[in-house]
């Protein structure tokens, strides 16, 4: 048996396990206190070569030779969800009972694998079905905020919106052939090749002067006046109101950023975008937009990748102990438990053994006959001595008042 | 307002010819960036900020990556890497093109290439319906055609007269190549207090 694990997966330790189950809840209370009901879907997908991550898929075959593939992506498989489960969704006239639902869990990616993309990685998302109103977008780019801010980052979510680029290309008449080039120069802010896209695709300088600005068209929100002026069309223009009635819905725009050259994937996204950075990191946190009719009539949702928030928050660097407190005291081990303190029962039922024990495991602390001892060499935090010191007595006395309190 | 990012801005340059022109570039846009007096440093730290010299071929990954916030580096070796990044201001230096190259006169079916850039020669063979299969080669690419090992390479030609020398004729160009400033897709939203304008002074230059 082969100990070494397949390309572009890991495990996590305990001190990354720890954080990434503390984020996965606290964001599940977020979106459920926002209305977002869980739903858990199935890992092992039929394959439809249709999938917008096909390409990307690692592809099984079942026993009956039918190709399986596991999932490679949340939203697709939630739309699936919806198509089974909420016939009413499907039909575009009837958008009085939309659904908000959140999910959770491991996908994966046949793709070359870097430092910080993986080929396994835990998706967190919600999902906003059958809706298609600036109001539901806005909702959607605040939770994609308060994201951010829960895991301890501070953020800043771009909004741009593909869809004003395509309704420039449609009223700069830019033939279909043309396109896809000009979409990428676009998204890659080249303004020269831009230009010369254009000019090869006989778009005269006067009809393609908006398309030659989009590139330039990032910062804070208040960009958006200056591209109110570039709209050459009812389509370009309002592409351009939907982002303003969206941005109106917020009271502080201080952590959100504009990019109205977004230009990829046009032809799935159809309304906004949106992604989340954090200060000094150069790599999105969580993406997001709105998708109608790609899988859905009405749809938008964002997912992050957890993998992701732990190579921004450089976790890792030093595991925490097992458990606060090794015990010979099993009445009292469970007081503490019931509090929510970490006891570890020692395999050693000899005091001295025990200390032995406590300190091979880094345990701070050894419960026996009731009474709380430090682990010999075991600090209980990484502060300086003295700060450290008070940390001990703040940690006794919180444990001490544990214990006294059930006694009572 | 937007808060100023904690850490000073950091640029990766390639090693080479092409490090001065950068360097020169980016000061006469204003960047407070020097290189400190010794050759052996890789990481140069000046009042404008941080400057990595490394290989030209790493530099899209720094970028891309998060590590470094800008960079300079030529197309031919950004459109290799294959990496996503901003390539706002073409810099117009260190020109030159990218051509299919075969022996003088030689004519019949391409059937192997010979490349230091193999997804660039591949791209192009597919764009011409060859279904000639590429060689990846890390030195002289010329000396596969001469030497055999491939009937055709792509490589990148200056002045031709290596070619000339070599009784190798330039059949087809693939691409202009000049000098690209790179952004992080981030960096340039979370810095674009300084980038903006930066990239408006280099264009202005260019």
């Amino acid at each position: 048996m082969s100990a070494a694990l397949p390309e572009g997966v890991r495990a996590s330790l305990p001190a990354r396990a720890r954080a990434r189950h503390g984020w996965r809840d606290a964001l599940t209370h977020l979106y459920a206190s926002w209305g977002y009901q869980p739903v858990d879907l199935p890992a092992l997908e039929r394959y439809d070569p249709n999938h917008p991550r096909a390409a990307q898929a690692f592809k099984l075959t079942d026993r009956d030779g039918g190709l399986l593939a596991l999932r490679s992506d949340m939203t697709p498989a939630v739309a699936r969800l919806v198509q089974r489960t909420y016939p009413h969704l499907l039909d575009p006239e009837e958008a009085q009972r939309p659904v908000r639902l959140q999910v959770a869990g491991t996908v994966w990616q046949a793709i070359d694998p870097e430092v910080t993309r993986t080929r396994e990685f835990t998706q967190v998302g919600v999902e906003f079905i059958g809706v298609r109103d600036p109001r539901a977008d806005a909702e959607l780019i605040h939770l994609a905020r308060e994201s951010i801010r829960l895991v301890g980052l501070r953020p800043r979510v771009e909004v741009g919106n593909p869809g004003f680029v395509k309704a420039l290309m449609d009223e700069a008449d830019v033939p279909e052939a043309a396109r896809e080039r000009l979409a990428d120069a676009i998204d890659r802010k080249d303004v020269g090749d831009v230009r010369t896209v254009l000019e090869a695709a006989g778009v005269p300088e006067a009809r393609g002067a908006s398309l030659l600005a989009t590139p330039d068209l990032y910062g804070a929100t208040h960009l958006l006046r200056d591209a109110e002026r570039l709209a050459t069309g009812e389509a370009s223009s309002a592409a351009l109101a939907y982002l303003a009635g969206t941005l109106a819905e917020f009271d502080d725009e201080s952590e959100l950023l504009l990019d109205l050259g977004m230009a990829r994937r046009l032809s799935y996204y159809t309304g906004l975008t949106f992604r989340a950075y954090t200060l000094d990191y150069g790599q999105p946190l969580l993406g997001g937009g709105r998708y109608d009719g790609a899988l859905l009539p009405y749809a938008a949702g964002f997912s992050m990748g957890l993998e992701r928030l732990e190579s921004a928050l450089a976790l890792g660097a030093s595991e925490p102990p097992p458990a606060r407190v090794l015990s010979l005291d099993d009445d009292a081990a469970q007081r503490l438990r019931r509090a929510g303190i970490a006891v570890a029962r020692a395999i050693h039922a000899d005091p001295q053994a025990a200390h032995e024990e406590a300190k091979r495991l880094a345990i701070p602390w050894v419960l026996s006959g009731g009474a709380l001892t430090r682990t010999p060499g075991i600090p209980v935090s990484d502060e300086e001595a003295d700060l450290e010191r008070e940390d001990a007595e703040r940690e006794r006395a919180h444990l001490e008042s544990i214990l006294a309190d059930a006694n009572a | 307002m937007l808060d100023a990012p904690v850490r000073p801005l950091v640029v990766a340059l390639p090693k080479g010819r092409v490090l001065d022109q950068a360097l020169h570039a980016l000061q006469a846009a204003g960047l407070d960036l020097a290189l400190q007096d010794d050759a052996r440093l890789l990481r140069h730290e000046s009042a404008g900020g941080t400057i990595l010299v490394m290989r030209n071929g790493d530099v899209p990954t720094y970028v891309d990556l998060g590590v470094a916030d800008v960079g300079v580096v030529g197309k031919d070796v950004l459109l290799e890497s294959g990496r996503r990044v901003y390539e706002p201001v073409d810099l117009g230096f260190a020109k030159c093109r990218m051509s299919l190259i075969r022996p003088s006169g030689a004519r019949g079916t391409i059937t192997r290439v010979a490349s230091k850039y193999p997804r660039i020669a591949t791209r192009y063979l597919a764009s011409i319906g060859s279904s000639a299969e590429v060689v990846p080669l890390k030195g002289n690419v010329e000396l596969a055609c001469i030497g055999g090992l491939a009937d055709a390479v792509v490589d990148l030609v200056e002045t031709g007269s290596t070619l000339t020398a070599n009784d190798l004729e330039e059949v087809d160009v693939i691409l202009a190549s000049s000098a690209r400033f790179i952004v992080n897709r981030a960096a340039l939203k979370l810095r674009a207090g300084e980038l903006k304008p930066l990239i408006e002074r280099l264009r202005a230059a260019s």
